[in-house]
C-alpha cells in the first residue's frame, strides 16, 4: 500500500509518499507561498524520484487544516481531484496533529500553534499516552492573548511548536514553564505516517466527505439590505 | 466629505490614498452600482504602478495585479456573494498579509469579516434623486462629479489619517 500525502495548510507546500515501509520520499518548500504553482510539479518530482507511478498510489492523505485558506484550498482541491481520478479513498488529518506528532516522546503538554494572521493563532493541546499523543484541548482560533491565558490557566510544563509559536515567541514565553521548539510547519512525513495508521484501520473517507477545518466565525447571510437603508 | 468634479478628481483622491497605503491594508469601496468604485480602483492601481487594465472583478471575485517591488494589489468584489463564509473563503486578510493591498468593492456589507480597514464611500450627487439614472451614467464612460467620504475602522490608519486629510484637502467640501 502506498499513500500520497499533500500538505498546504501553512505557507509551506509539502508532498510525501510512503506506506508499510514508512516514509519513502518527502518534498517541503516553506518559502514563496506559491502553492498552486509548486504543488503539482512537486507531486510529479517526488513520485519520480521515488520511482513510483501515480497508478500505484492507493490512498491520498491531505492536511485539512486549520491553516491559511489560500494554501488549503489548493491542497484540498488537488488531493480530491487525484482521489477522484484514481478512484481511491482519502484520509484527512489535522495540521495541529501533524505539528504535535514529532513531539510525541515528551512528557510535557504539546501545544501546536499556527499563525492565523490578523494577530490570531490556531492551537490545540496534546499529551503523551501509550502509543502516541492524545488531544486534551480541542482546536481553537483566537488572539495570542487567549492562548497565553489558556496556557497560564493550566500551569503545566508546555512545549509549543509551529509558525504561530515562532512568530509570537515573546508573548508566549512570558511568565510560565514553556519552551518553543520542534517543527515550524506541519511535517508532511507525519501526514503519511498518521494516515498509514488510519489506513490499517480502514478509516477511509470519500473525496466528497473531506472538509477543510476553518474554525472561523459561524456562517451568516450577508445583509444586502444595509445598502438600501443608507441615505 | 470630499467632492470631485470629474474622473480625474476621483483618480487624484485614489492616488492620494494609494500614496499612503502600506502592505497589509484593506480598503473597502462602498457605493451603489455606477458610483465609481471601479473607477477609484483604476486610479488607485495606476498610482501604484499597475500598467495592465483594471477591470471589474464582479464575476471573477478577485483580480490580482503586480505592483512595484514585491507588492501585489488585489481587487475584490463581494457583489455576488451571499454569506460570510463565502467572504472568508476569499481570505482577503491573507492576501493583504502576504505583501498585498486589498481593495474590496461592496466590502461594507461584510465589514465585520474584514478586520481593520478604511472605507471609501462613493456617491453620485444624483443618487438622492434617481439612483438608476446615476447607475447608467456610471456604466457608460462617466465623466461626472461624485462625492467621496472616507472613514476608518480600527487603528491601522490612525498614524496616517492627518496626512491623508491634508493630501485630499483640495477636494474638501
Amino acid at each position: 500500500m502506498l499513500i500520497l500525502g499533500i500538505e498546504t495548510a501553512t505557507q509551506q507546500v509539502g508532498v510525501a509518499v510512503g506506506g508499510h515501509e514508512g516514509v519513502i520520499a518527502t518534498f517541503e518548500v516553506a518559502r514563496g507561498r506559491r502553492h498552486a504553482e509548486i504543488l503539482t510539479p512537486a507531486i510529479e518530482f517526488t513520485l519520480k524520484q521515488a520511482d513510483i507511478e501515480l497508478a500505484e498510489i492507493s490512498c491520498i492523505a491531505v492536511d485539512v487544516g486549520p491553516g491559511l485558506f489560500t494554501g488549503m484550498r489548493v491542497g484540498l482541491a488537488a488531493a480530491k481531484a487525484l482521489a477522484q481520478a484514481l478512484r481511491i479513498p482519502m484520509i484527512g488529518i489535522s495540521s495541529l496533529d501533524l505539528l504535535a506528532f514529532p513531539c510525541r516522546h515528551t512528557d510535557r503538554v504539546v501545544v501546536p500553534v499556527i499563525d492565523a494572521r490578523k494577530g490570531e493563532v490556531f492551537w490545540s493541546m496534546y499529551r503523551q499516552v501509550p502509543g502516541g499523543l492524545q488531544q486534551v484541548a480541542a482546536p481553537t482560533v483566537g488572539p495570542v492573548d487567549d492562548l497565553v491565558a489558556d496556557l497560564l490557566a493550566r500551569s503545566q510544563d508546555v512545549l509549543c511548536v509551529g509558525d504561530g509559536a515562532e512568530r509570537y515567541r515573546d508573548e508566549i514565553l512570558d511568565g510560565y514553564r514553556c519552551e518553543i521548539s520542534g517543527p515550524a510547519y506541519p511535517p508532511v512525513g507525519a501526514l503519511v505516517q498518521l494516515a498509514h495508521a488510519r489506513a490499517l484501520r480502514e478509516e477511509y473517507l470519500r473525496p466528497g466527505e473531506i472538509e477543510p477545518v476553518y474554525l472561523r466565525a459561524p456562517d451568516a447571510q450577508i445583509n444586502w439590505s444595509v445598502r438600501e437603508e443608507r441615505p | 466629505m470630499l467632492r470631485v468634479d470629474d474622473l480625474a478628481g476621483t483618480h487624484a483622491v485614489a492616488a492620494a490614498i494609494a500614496g499612503l497605503a502600506r502592505p497589509g491594508d484593506v480598503i473597502v469601496l462602498a457605493g451603489e452600482m455606477g458610483a465609481g468604485k471601479t473607477a477609484f480602483a483604476q486610479g488607485f492601481g495606476r498610482a501604484l504602478g499597475v500598467t495592465e487594465p483594471i477591470t471589474s472583478p464582479t464575476f471573477t471575485l478577485v483580480h490580482s495585479y503586480p505592483c512595484a517591488g514585491k507588492l501585489t494589489l488585489h481587487h475584490a468584489d463581494l457583489y455576488r456573494l451571499d454569506s460570510s463564509s463565502d467572504v472568508d473563503d476569499l481570505a482577503l486578510h491573507e492576501l493583504a498579509a502576504d505583501n498585498g493591498i486589498v481593495l474590496v468593492e461592496w466590502g461594507d456589507v461584510a465589514a465585520a469579516s474584514l478586520g481593520d480597514h478604511i472605507e471609501v464611500r462613493l456617491a453620485h450627487p444624483l443618487d438622492t434623486d434617481d439612483p438608476e439614472a446615476a447607475g447608467d451614467i456610471g456604466e457608460f464612460g462617466d465623466t461626472g462629479g461624485r462625492e467621496i467620504e472616507l472613514s476608518a475602522t480600527g487603528s491601522l490608519w490612525a498614524g496616517r489619517w492627518d496626512r491623508l486629510s491634508r493630501a485630499v484637502e483640495a477636494y474638501r467640501c
